[in-house]
């Protein structure tokens, strides 16, 4: 994982804060009766993948402990590309109360299915916490992430966080609306 | 034609810097070329076989002589000379230096252009009738609506990286000139009853490896809305667009795997949530791009009818000009004025649609001379000057054949869509331009291909198919076997209003059989025509047999063999 991570809020300026969200995989989880995720790292804030929320903690599936833990602002969930988000409205509507963070994940940097992912937490389910992006990403994605949705940025630990942050002052116009802004228009 | 505004200058300044920055990163290393390709691809610039390629947009096909004068100077200063014209009103500039296209975009820049989309897998450049705002069979000019959308579109951070490229054409025509349902989405406008622009859509057609005409998903969409039902329309092929198979990736695909209705129907459950959101274009948005698509100023003039056109010509050159005058000049809206096709076919010399340096700065100049300073570039990779006062015609006729740009070819077989095939192209399985030389060679006789009539023939040096042989009534198809270059030919295929799909007549011929091949497909017309019967409604009428009986009457044993190896294992 990135020991650092892009936070642009939606209104602010964006800068470079430590990582306090590790992203669990899902995997290594036949150890019943406790499926917790593993916290090797030390970090205490996990991101699971969405599909394993889903088979634990929603439903007739309500694993008490993990959801006290997010309770406690320790666990929030990540959307993969073939996550359909709103085929599962209830869950993440329920969620809203419960996730502080959600990330999508982008398994190369040239799939482009996440950024839909995050126009509609936006869009259609007013999401108003953090929607971090996860995996593949690389700096020059960083802009069309900040205008569809995402507020933090989880970059490939390869990348240069220093032209990362360079990308977002890139334009000062638009000519289609976003997250962030409505189209510019000239002044009457 | 449209005016950048300060917003649409600013956009193409940053993105020129912003591609500065991304070139400068993969000249110093720190940007692999892997990640690097997408980003230059939206951008345009495609790596070939012997150097980079650069596609300029031109979008919806218009063009000032101020631009073309600049696309003259970047093939003079970057390139070697040339452009070519594609079939989807772009010009490539072949032979351009990595490091030198940042200034190649800062001069295009200058003149309000731009390369952004014109590749990747986002929303390409935008197409429409080349004869748009002036053809005489037009109900609606589809400009404004092109525009929108073309700012719509440009950067638009959802959708830029869809599957798949995405293509756009927008019809307000009778006759369809756009090809509009061999695209991902095609917008045909009409008005309603209470004179209200509106649009029906079409999506799921498309060329390549599967060749399908669009199917039509949704009516009389009324133009405000267009943003959002077309993010709706995005949105759902990019969220659930193939992306495991690259040939599996295109809307089609989708369109045909979920059912037409089906697909509709999931578009127009996401329009419902976003359908009244600010997306929509207001009034003021169409007012502000529909002022630059004002009628020139005409003059108040009559009409002449082609005898007392005619008959300005000296009497030598009279019947010359005529043939011209039937081939490469069209109906205009307005009495006293024509639209002019200057073609970019000549027989056997260069490319289908190049153009050298001289003639893009003489053709600027005709422009500038007769037709307000604007010009079309055509889905068929021709130029058209769109409003000629008739009596000028003679005029210009003189100049266009000093410029070697007045062959009245339009429509007929030597008229050629050609990629630039295996010569340049590193996709290709096989070469383009010399099959269209050898045919152009073959029937260089204005009388004969006269005689013949309306013909078209595509080709395409592999399934891609950017020559668009699919929808030529004739359609070469260049592929590729052990290493050797075939060439597989169609027949039926046709553009416009009554667009089909050809059919593939069998196994593939060597390139020095195909002109053999077409000569026997022709004589076969030539001998079962009736009347003024044309070649695609002959082959509609009798059907491929005969056409096929006469292809293959002297192919070689060889090549049969090879294909029935071939099908066999297929």
């Amino acid at each position: 994982m990135n020991k650092h991570i892009i936070r642009f809020p939606k209104d602010g300026q964006a800068s470079l804060v430590a990582n306090e969200w590790q992203v669990w995989d899902g995997e290594g989880d036949e150890g019943a009766p406790f499926n917790t995720p593993d916290l090797k790292h030390g970090l205490n804030k996990v991101l699971v993948p969405f599909h394993w929320w889903r088979s634990h903690c929603s439903g007739h599936h309500q694993n008490a402990d993990i959801i006290e833990r997010a309770n406690k602002g320790e666990i929030g969930v990540w959307f993969a590309t073939d996550d359909d988000i709103l085929k599962h409205a209830e869950i993440i509507e329920a969620g809203k109360k419960i996730w502080p963070v959600v990330a999508a994940h982008f398994p190369i940097f040239r799939d482009g299915r996440s950024f839909s992912t995050a126009a509609l937490l936006r869009q259609r389910f007013n999401w108003q916490n953090e929607v971090r992006a996860i995996g593949d990403v690389l700096i020059d994605q960083l802009l069309q992430g900040a205008r569809v949705g995402f507020d933090a940025f989880e970059l490939r630990p390869d990348q240069d966080l220093t032209v990362g942050l360079q990308q977002f002052n890139l334009f000062s116009v638009s000519t289609q609306n976003s997250w962030r802004g409505k189209r510019t228009l000239l002044e009457a | 034609m449209y005016k950048y505004d300060a917003i649409d200058q600013t956009l193409v300044d940053q993105r020129v810097a912003q591609f500065r920055d991304q070139v400068a990163r993969r000249i110093n290393g720190t940007l692999a070329e892997e990640e690097f390709r997408p980003l230059r691809l939206q951008n345009g610039l495609y790596h070939q076989r012997h150097a980079y390629m650069l596609r300029v947009a031109i979008p919806y096909g218009l063009l000032s002589a101020k631009q073309l004068r600049t696309l003259a100077l970047i093939a003079e200063k970057y390139d070697r000379g040339y452009g070519h014209f594609t079939t989807r009103q772009n010009i490539q500039f072949n032979w351009i230096e990595l490091d030198q296209t940042p200034d190649i975009l800062a001069e295009l820049a200058k003149v309000e252009m731009h390369a952004i989309q014109t590749s990747g897998n986002c929303i390409r450049n935008i197409t429409s009738d080349a004869f748009a705002g002036v053809a005489g069979d037009e109900y609606i000019d589809p400009r404004p609506v092109c525009e929108l959308l073309r700012q719509w579109s440009t950067l638009h951070p959802e959708f830029a990286h869809l599957p798949r490229k995405f293509k756009f054409a927008i019809n307000g025509a009778k006759e369809d000139r756009t090809v509009l349902l061999c695209h991902d989405v095609g917008i045909e406008l009409k008005k309603n009853a209470a004179g209200e622009l509106i649009a029906d859509i079409y999506a799921g057609g498309g060329m390549g490896r599967t060749p399908i005409l669009g199917s039509l998903i949704k009516q009389d969409v009324p133009w405000q809305v267009l943003p959002s039902y077309l993010t709706a329309l995005l949105r759902v092929y990019n969220r659930f667009g193939r992306r495991d198979n690259l040939y599996k990736a295109r809307i089609k695909i989708l369109v045909k795997a979920l059912g037409t209705e089906e697909f509709a129907r999931q578009v127009e459950g996401e329009w419902t949530h976003i359908k009244n959101g600010d997306d929509n274009f207001t009034q003021a948005e169409w007012d502000r791009v529909a002022k630059h698509f004002t009628k020139p100023t005409y003059q108040q003039l009559s009409a002449l009818s082609e005898q007392q056109i005619v008959a300005g010509a000296p009497e030598t050159e009279r019947s010359a000009f005529a043939r011209w005058l039937e081939r490469n000049v069209k109906p205009h809206q307005v009495a006293g004025y024509a639209s002019v096709i200057l073609s970019l076919k000549p027989h056997g010399t260069v490319a289908p649609g190049d153009a050298t340096v001289a003639q893009m700065n003489a053709i600027a100049d005709l422009s500038d001379q007769y037709s307000f300073g604007e010009l079309r570039v055509t889905h068929e990779q021709n130029l058209v000057l769109a409003d000629v006062e008739q009596s000028k015609l003679l005029e210009l006729w003189q100049a266009a054949k000093q410029q070697h740009v007045a062959l009245p070819n339009i429509g007929l077989l030597t008229d050629i869509i050609a990629c630039p095939g295996g010569d340049f192209c590193s996709l290709a399985n096989a070469k383009s331009l010399p099959i269209a030389k050898a045919i152009q060679e073959r029937f260089d006789n204005l009388d004969y291909l006269f005689d013949l009539g309306d013909i078209s023939l595509n080709i395409s040096g592999c399934i891609n198919s950017c020559g668009h042989h699919h929808v030529g009534n004739i359609g070469v198809l260049g592929v590729d076997k052990d290493g050797e270059e075939w060439y597989q030919i169609t027949l039926g295929g046709e553009q416009g209003n009554d667009a089909a799909i050809g059919k593939v007549i069998g196994p593939s011929f060597y390139a020095d059989e195909i002109p053999d091949v077409i000569t026997n497909v022709i004589n076969t017309y030539v001998t079962q025509r009736t009347d003024d019967e044309s070649f695609i409604d002959a082959y509609r009428r009798i059907g491929v047999t005969p056409f096929k009986e006469a292809a293959y009457k002297n192919a070689k044993k060889k090549d049969k063999a090879v294909d029935q190896k071939e099908s066999a294992a297929s």
